[in-house]
């Protein structure tokens, strides 16, 4: 039996998209983290800093699970992650609104990563629909420890960190 | 300009046929072209070739004289090759029903010099109704005339027009005469009732006169209604003509009309049904249909199929070049294999637990039989088989790409074929949720319009408790059209 991952659904073995929801089970390329030590790649890190200039600076990445795209932090040590809207006093570092913010429920100020030294910490910012980690709902205004891969959920914004030196 | 005619082709018997034979065939093809039977001119010069070939080929010394300007009988291989893809490399063993995906591909040979359009045999069955009066009959007949005007002088032609009765309004014959034609269409005046099945009895007896492997023998129904209890007499018609290598395609105009019974009746044949929705689009369509034909390189493609026990195929649909679900029979009929298209179908097959104890299984055992478009005889049957290894573990290989992608759309396809048997069945809430799951895979993949007919009709199962006519089959035949690699523009 293959168990439908978007609607519980269980399908015979073998099948391809599933028969309730029509959600493909099989043959999605699995996303692989890898970490690419740079130092033995001089070529590759010659064009890498030429595209991202702080790259080398960046402690850690967002990767957007629903559009697959990466967006690497800067060098600050501390990030706000919301959207922006209209009237809005206190603006989020990292605006989410390009990837669904609002339909996935996030708040304007949501979340906050903070780096310390060779940590990484998640505090949820008191949002309307909760931040989660790993699937378990955070306390707001408690920091929580970041591993390398971990998956957050921002309302229903699912969000893997990954860490640059993990 | 026209080139002698194959006296062969002719009678319809290969180029080793005895005397008999020919006898045979001539007087089984004196009986139905007689002239004293004729009303039309074309047809006289129908029964003369036949009338030349015969004598030709009963005086041995002449058959050998005419055989010597004949081309040497080719013994080349088909024109096309077969495919077969599976959805898993092996099939694994284990104590509960999997699911294997087989998809046939049938692809012409590419870079050959162009092949000449196979001749015709075509009869246009047309409703003339009351309900197709005023611009849809215009419209039905200026595309009627369009298309009989564009015919070649080695095609054979013939209009039915129905109502509850029918009319043989232009015999099967030659288009010699295309002004007198082109008159006696315009004569066309809409009143009764639909019986389909007058219609289509009527364009069988014209089609079968002149039937032959040579021709592309089809019949085209253009219907605006229902038909009432016919219907079952209609399929077995449509049964009986596949036998004989005679299609029938199937085109429904506006709403008011039953597509699940015209395409059970388009599917028997290999045919295909249409969807138009708006009356401007008839003659589109219906010039759409006769490319297909010209562009036939084997017709009467029938898949004979006999399955293991235990191996159940569950589901049959053809993704291309007519997309639509084929019918689960000892001998599926597949359609034509068109010059520059390949024909492709989508199995799915249930395997049962017990089977897995094999090594190997073999799942169908069949033949494909067909026709080659201009040639007097069918081919040789070619073996077909569906068969993959048992190994413990499911193969890491993901499926080919050619599946997942046929499959993907085919998906949205059967959700709502699934919501319309939920429908019957009395779960309307199940339809409806179904309805709004269609609507959600559609607008991830882009279909906004044909998404947003979804959602009404959800509406409409959960306050109506059924589909609207319209949207059903925009739905139906717009999720059809999706599984079409990106040919033509759909109608909206």
């Amino acid at each position: 039996m293959i168990l439908c991952p978007n609607c519980q659904y269980n399908n015979l073995d073998g099948t391809v998209f599933c028969v309730e929801c029509g959600m493909q089970l099989s043959g999605l390329q699995p996303i692989v983290t890898q970490n690419i030590s740079a130092d033995n790649l001089p070529a590759l890190e010659r064009r890498k800093t030429a595209t991202f200039p702080k790259d080398l600076d960046n402690w850690a990445s967002l990767h957007l699970l629903d559009s697959g795209q990466i967006l690497p932090l800067g060098d600050r040590t501390e990030f706000t992650l919301g959207r922006v809207s209209e009237a809005q006093p206190i603006m989020p570092d990292i605006d989410l609104t390009p990837y669904q913010a609002y339909a996935n429920g996030v708040s304007r100020l949501h979340a906050v990563l903070k780096r310390e030294g060779k940590r990484v910490f998640v505090m949820d910012l008191g949002s309307s629909n909760g931040t989660y980690l790993n699937g378990k709902r955070l306390t707001p205004n408690v920091d929580q420890t970041l591993n390398h891969g971990d998956m957050l959920a921002l309302g229903k914004l699912k969000i893997q960190i990954l860490l640059k030196n993990p | 300009m026209a080139k002698k005619p194959d006296y062969y082709a002719t009678l319809g018997v290969t180029r080793n046929a005895s005397q008999d034979e020919i006898k045979r065939a001539y007087f089984e093809a004196a009986q139905r072209l007689h002239p004293d039977k004729n009303k039309a001119v074309g047809e006289t010069e129908i029964f003369l070739v036949v009338q030349q070939a015969y004598e030709t080929l009963s005086n041995p010394a002449r058959r050998k004289k005419y055989d010597a300007t004949l081309p040497p009988l080719e013994r080349s291989p088909l024109p096309f090759k077969n495919n077969i893809y599976y959805s898993r490399p092996n099939l694994v063993r284990m104590n509960e029903a999997q699911m294997l995906y087989v998809l046939l591909e049938i692809a012409p040979e590419k870079n050959k010099e162009e092949i000449p359009a196979p001749p015709l045999n075509v009869s246009l069955v047309l409703d003339r109704s009351t309900s197709m009066k005023d611009e849809k009959m215009d419209v039905l007949k200026n595309a009627a005339i369009k298309v009989m005007r564009n015919l070649r002088p080695q095609d054979i032609f013939s209009v039915i027009t129905f109502s509850d009765r029918s009319e043989v309004l232009i015999p099967a014959s030659y288009p010699h005469d295309k002004r007198r034609l082109e008159s006696l269409i315009q004569m066309l005046h809409p009143s009764g009732a639909t019986e389909i099945f007058q219609g289509l009895q009527a364009g069988y007896n014209e089609i079968q006169r002149n039937a032959s492997h040579e021709r592309i023998d089809h019949i085209i129904l253009l219907t605006d209604g229902h038909t009432y209890g016919d219907e079952q007499q209609c399929i077995s018609l449509a049964e009986h003509a596949a036998t004989k290598g005679i299609g029938i395609s199937a085109m429904g105009i506006g709403k008011e009309w039953n597509d699940v019974f015209l395409d059970t009746l388009a599917s028997r044949t290999g045919g295909s049904s249409r969807y138009i929705s708006r009356t401007e689009d008839i003659q589109r369509f219906l010039i759409e249909k006769f490319e297909t034909f010209a562009r036939t390189l084997a017709d009467n493609v029938v898949l004979e199929v006999k399955n293991t026990p235990g191996a159940e195929m569950a589901y049959a649909f053809r993704t291309q070049p007519e997309t639509g679900p084929l019918p689960i029979e000892e001998s599926i009929h597949l359609g034509p294999v068109l010059q520059d298209f390949n024909l492709n179908v989508l199995f799915e097959y249930l395997v049962d637990p017990s089977l897995t104890k094999q090594d190997q299984v073999t799942l169908l055992r069949g033949q494909l039989k067909l026709s080659i478009a201009g040639l007097p005889t069918p081919a040789q049957p070619i073996a077909i088989e569906f068969s993959r290894e048992v190994r413990k573990e499911a193969g890491g290989e993901p499926p080919p790409s050619i599946i997942i992608q046929s499959l993907g759309k085919l998906t949205l396809y059967r959700m709502q074929e699934k919501a319309h048997v939920e429908v019957k069945q009395g779960q309307f809430e199940l339809a409806a949720q179904h309805m709004k799951q269609l609507a959600t895979s559609l607008l991830a993949q882009g279909e906004r319009s044909l998404a947003r007919t979804a959602l009404i009709e959800s509406e409409n199962i959960a306050k109506m408790q059924s589909f609207s006519e319209e949207g059903s089959k925009e739905i139906k035949y717009g999720t059809r059209a999706l599984i079409m690699p990106q040919e033509k523009e759909l109608p909206v």
